[in-house]
């Protein structure tokens, strides 16, 4: 007897990891094409810049702990870190951004614990939040071609000259762009409809919100609710697929709406902001449907996913609303992050056969002393 | 101004339960784990739980709990040859002083053995049954004596006192292999990290 | 009355709750249920293994050059709960020796070969056709010496299911099998659901059950209507369960039919329920109403690499080999053999071994159907095999504690109540053998346990050992005191006395002459001992 036989099952289903990890990136791709026809190039530029670093840091990791760095690469993983690091950062951001973003994400959050299926914590996010403690004011200001602020109705961001700023922007060392990027960075700040309503604390731009315009109107408000129109019918494809469950986006959604609707007061603190704001007028979406459900630093139990998707979901309200960062879906997602692996030990289903989910540990207590020693 | 009034209670009261249901979970977590506290053993037991039970004497003390009582006293880890390395590995674990072998000072490692005795040479002297530390040898003065294999330990400390040498140490009939074996990990490059953990 | 209120409201339509997770693998069931039924050609040689089922023997009646009859009894049950051994044929017994039998790996095991004559010829044997007025006991009787195992494929006694002691309230005949290959219980409901019907009256009679149901998947519709049209009288019912792998596995059809659980580390018998697999009753018509032995069963021969797949009733030790070439085995797409089906069978190391009484189905496999298992990559924790797993357990936190050998936490997350049904890593995404890892743990587990044991038996011995020393010595220090020593020498000295009554040819002298003689031998050991490490010495020295 050499060797222990091959167990059953032999026959298998047609999932792999590395179709489920495309199928995330093909979600993707309807809020990606929303984001960038808003607010430019500079969203492509940021999400491949990513991609290649990543890729490269992943083969590197790899072929440091000597595994195969063809079959590592292959299941995707880092790609899709990668895409979600990308639309997570402000576009336009220098090229150094996301450098130091994914080399902390795939080396430090990820490989460090032993790489994929290992990481505690969501690499992408730990990359974001890195940057965000390390360099908040490039992390803060969303550079945007000049004419797409104004209700101008020309497609600057997506014309020629829009991919040479949003060039210029990510690689300041070329001339590319007859602006300087100085230039660019003076005029062209701005945050989501969120943040600004939150350090207005004016109605302004609520009143905004609430007045008729058309859809394709270039106002940052449209935009993002666009957006996350984009990223919820992403999120619809993958439950369809089946490769995410339906708990915790729906804890997330469910959460937020809640405490928004709960503290919602018209005419009183505007920093509450509206319901329909906190769902549709920042990342909410793409964090519900793409960074929360990342399965490896999620909760896997179904119970546990609920619980996780309303932390993650009250976690976003009260960072937006009471904390001091500006957005909160990193944070939130890290908290959950941390509480997940005690869910998962405390909230298991019940066994088959059993009263509760755990099944009595063994040997407990029966020593076989007779009490004589001693 | 009376709706307002409405509004902020309700927020109050909002707030409020979702506080005592977060505490009565917290409450939860905390009964658990003062449960799996009051379960724990003993220092001693603990220790004595992972020794073999051998009652060797090998390490120096009369049997397994002593040698347990030592180690909760600061005693080496490395004294107990039945157990070998896994022995050493656990109270590595339980000790927090990593890096022991197994000190050859007290013998080696061995599979496990059992002692029998060769019954026609037997002159029935019972040095041997008053050297068992488990009762294990049956027999009375002037009559043969033999062992019960099931209770015997393999500890040797029969062969010693037996005047005649009539005593072997056999080895036991080696469990069987494994059938199911854990897969190996294929994706190393080298195969030189067993594992991912 | 929870369970019959449950079982009435079956009966309705409603079938129970249906498992949690299952899988739904594509089926492959059409190639086999296109030709009908049929007994195989009597092959020329058959293999019988003494040993049937678990690690019992039964005890040879024939020697090798004995003529034997058709249904004659050539090995028969020494220890309760094992079932006589008959020839499934008539024909000479060769020889009684090792021979391969179906296992992952080359095992052999003592096997009776019988050469058959091909007369067939049969012992007498009486029918008995008024089964009706038999009483219940006299029917288990009759089951019993049918030689009759649990012919579901898992094999479990029909004597231990049969009469357990409890009050049974409910028994499922069992034809819910949503393994994707195998078609044996469907073709034999096609083919001959009158004599299943009866069968499983005649079952219902022997172990007294209130009710009866038929389970079967409700895709099978040829089954269906067969049974429909055997115009089942009351009480036996039919109810359609859902096809989703693994309702047919006993526990879980249970719990779809009456929404009832086993309790852990119970039987169902526990809770007043006893399921039968069709073929189980099929036999047991065979053996109470034709007086027939259990020797032969039908078998399902599937998978890519055959021409014409189909259902057998094939005779008990007929070699597997041999039933390939009746359906035209394509050599060169042919990889592997599987026995017992795709998702819960094992590969067989070769093919020359016989079919046995729980060989459901045999597949021959192609590389096109089979691929040979992809890379093992890592657990992302998608979950995927959380919500296949019907018995609600969690694979992905099994798979992480099996991996570290965190035993004591593979306990507590339920790794005993794993039925090893595959669904988890028919699902896993990473291609992770999970079903290995489980199989591997409670294997180590198992031989944990085994130390731990006999290391607690130990311990309890040592203590009552330091025990009785202390009693002693304190003893010995009291009888000191009252200075009786020479009473306890007395006391032993009448003992010597009785042992040396007991013992005619001990005598003191020829008792010095042992001891001398052997003192002597340990001082000529000794010497040899010291010469031998005085030569290693010198030599090392040199």
């Amino acid at each position: 007897m050499t060797s222990s036989p091959q167990s059953s099952p032999f026959q298998h289903a047609r999932h792999s990891t590395n179709n489920i990890m495309l199928m995330v990136v093909a979600a993707c791709i309807p809020g990606i094409s929303i984001s960038t026809w808003y607010f430019g190039y500079g969203i492509l530029v940021n999400v491949l810049l990513s991609i290649a670093f990543a890729l490269s840091f992943e083969a590197a990791a790899v072929s440091l702990r000597e595994r195969h760095i063809q079959a590592i690469l292959a299941d995707n993983s880092a790609l899709v870190a990668a895409v979600l690091f990308g639309l997570a950062i402000p576009p336009g951001s220098p090229w150094w951004i996301p450098f130091l973003g994914m080399g902390f994400a795939i080396l430090i959050a990820k490989h460090i614990y032993g790489g994929l299926g290992q990481n505690p914590f969501n690499p992408a996010m730990c990359g974001y939040l890195f940057l965000l403690l390390c360099f908040p004011l490039e992390m803060t200001s969303w550079h945007i071609p000049s004419d797409a602020l104004s209700d101008v109705q020309e497609f600057a961001p997506i014309s020629l000259s829009g991919l040479q700023q949003s060039l210029q922007l990510s690689f300041p060392f070329l001339n590319l762009s007859t602006f300087s990027s100085n230039e660019l960075i003076d005029g062209l700040a701005m945050a989501t409809p969120l943040i600004e309503s939150k350090l207005a604390g004016t109605s302004k731009l609520l009143a905004a919100w609430q007045t008729d315009q058309s859809m394709f109107s270039r106002s940052s408000e449209t935009a993002w609710e666009l957006v996350n129109i984009g990223y919820f019918f992403g999120g619809c494809f993958l439950l369809l697929q089946r490769i995410i469950s339906w708990h915790i986006p729906a804890a997330v959604i469910a959460t937020v709406l809640t405490l928004s609707i709960l503290f919602y007061s018209p005419g009183g603190y505007t920093i509450y902001g509206t319901p329909y704001l906190h769902l549709f007028g920042s990342a909410t979406m793409i964090g519900a449907f793409f960074i929360a459900t990342d399965p490896v630093s999620a909760a896997t139990t179904s119970k546990g996913k609920l619980v996780y998707g309303m932390i993650i979901g009250l976690s976003i309200y009260s960072v937006r609303v009471w904390g001091n960062y500006l957005d909160s879906i990193a944070i939130a997602v890290l908290l959950g992050n941390f509480s997940a692996p005690l869910l998962d030990h405390f909230l298991r289903p019940r066994i088959y056969g059993h009263k509760k989910g755990v099944a009595g540990p063994a040997g407990k207590g029966s020593d076989g002393d007779l009490g004589m020693d001693s | 101004m009376e709706a307002f009034i409405d509004k902020q209670l309700f927020q109050f009261v909002a707030a409020a339960s979702i506080f005592i249901f977060l505490a009565h979970r917290l409450l939860l977590v905390r009964k658990y784990l003062r449960q799996e506290y009051l379960a724990q053993k003993s220092v001693v037991d603990q220790i004595n739980s992972y020794l073999p039970q051998t009652q060797c004497g090998r390490c120096g003390y009369k049997g397994c709990l002593p040698y347990a009582r030592a180690i909760s006293r600061g005693d080496a880890i490395n004294k107990c040859p039945p157990g070998g390395e896994p022995t050493i590995l656990k109270l590595v674990d339980f000790v927090n002083e990593p890096g022991f072998r197994l000190n050859p000072a007290h013998g080696v490692f061995q599979p496990p053995l059992a002692a029998i005795i060769r019954e026609d040479e037997c002159i029935g002297c019972t040095k041997c049954i008053q050297a068992c530390p488990l009762d294990a040898i049956l027999g009375g003065p002037k009559l043969m004596h033999t062992v019960i294999s099931s209770e015997c330990t393999g500890c040797d400390l029969c062969i010693d006192p037996c005047p005649v040498d009539c005593i072997d140490l056999v080895l036991l009939p080696t469990p069987k292999p494994r059938y199911w074996l854990t897969p190996k990990i294929q994706n190393s490059r080298f195969n030189t990290l067993e594992t991912d953990l | 009355m929870r369970l019959v209120e449950n079982i009435i409201g079956a009966m309705r339509g409603k079938a129970g709750t249906p498992i949690p997770g299952g899988i739904k693998p594509p089926d492959y069931k059409q190639a086999t249920l296109r030709s009908r039924l049929m007994p195989t050609p009597i092959p020329r040689e058959l293999i019988l293994p003494l040993i049937q089922h678990g690690s019992t023997r039964t005890k040879p009646l024939v020697k090798p050059g004995d003529k034997v009859l058709k249904y004659q009894t050539i090995a028969c049950s020494e220890a309760t709960g094992i079932v006589d051994l008959h020839a499934p044929t008539s024909g000479v017994i060769r020889a009684i020796e090792n021979f391969a039998i179906p296992s992952p790996l080359n095992k052999e095991s003592m096997c009776i070969l019988l050469e058959s004559d091909g007369f067939d010829a049969e012992i007498d044997h009486n029918a008995i056709t008024d089964y009706c007025s038999l009483s219940y006991l006299e029917l288990a009787k009759l089951i019993e010496e049918g030689a009759i195992f649990g012919l579901g494929g898992e094999g479990y006694l029909n004597r231990l299911k049969l009469s357990s002691g409890k009050a049974v309230k409910l028994l499922i005949i069992n034809a819910a099998e949503n393994e994707p290959y195998i078609t044996a219980d469907e073709a034999l409901l096609r083919e001959k659901a009158k004599l299943v019907v009866l069968g499983a009256k005649i079952l219902q009679a022997a172990c007294m059950a209130e009710h009866c149901v038929i389970a079967i998947d409700s895709n099978n519709t040829d089954a269906i209507e067969a049974l429909e049209q055997t115009q089942l009288n009351c009480p036996i019912e039919l109810i359609k369960v859902a096809p989703k792998y693994p309702t047919g596995s006993e526990k879980q059809l249970i719990q779809t039919i009456t929404s009832k659980e086993v309790p852990s580390g119970k039987y169902p018998a526990d809770i007043g329920i006893l399921m039968h697999n069709v073929g189980t009753a099929y036999a047991a018509y065979q053996a109470v109403v034709e007086g027939k032995p259990c020797i032969s069963r039908i078998t399902t021969l599937a998978g890519p690499a055959l021409q014409t797949p189909k259902n057998f009733e094939t005779l008990i030790g007929t070699s597997v080999d041999y039933l390939l070439e009746l359906c035209g085995l394509n050599q060169q797409d042919h990889t592997m053999t599987l026995m017992g089906g795709s998702l819960m069978g094992v590969k067989l190391a070769r093919t020359d071994v016989p079919i046995l009484k729980t060989t459901s189905c045999i597949i021959a496999a192609s590389n096109a159907e089979f691929p040979p298992p992809a890379l093992e990559q890592a657990c992302i924790r998608c979950g995927f095999c959380a919500d296949a797993c019907p018995v609600s357990l969690l694979p992905q936190q099994l798979y992480l504690y099996a991996k570290c050998q965190y035993y004591s936490e593979l306990i507590s997350h339920g790794l005993n109540d794993c039925i090893e049904c595959g669904a988890c890593a028919y699902v896993c995404p990473s291609n992770i053998p999970l079903v290995q890892y489980y199989r591997a743990s409670k294997e180590e587990i198992g031989n944990q346990l085994k130390n731990e044991m006999s290391s607690a038996q130990w311990k309890q011995r040592f203590q009552y050992h330091q025990y009785r020393a202390k009693k002693d010595k304190e003893a010995s220090r009291e009888s000191k005191k009252r200075g009786a020593v020479a009473k306890t020498d007395e006391a032993v000295q009448s003992a010597g006395s009785t042992v040396q009554n007991m013992l005619p040819t001990f005598s003191r002298e020829s008792a010095k002459k042992e001891i001398a003689a052997a003192v002597d031998r340990v001082r000529k050991r000794k010497t040899r001992l010291i010469a031998s490490s005085s030569d290693e010495n010198t030599e090392s020295s040199k």
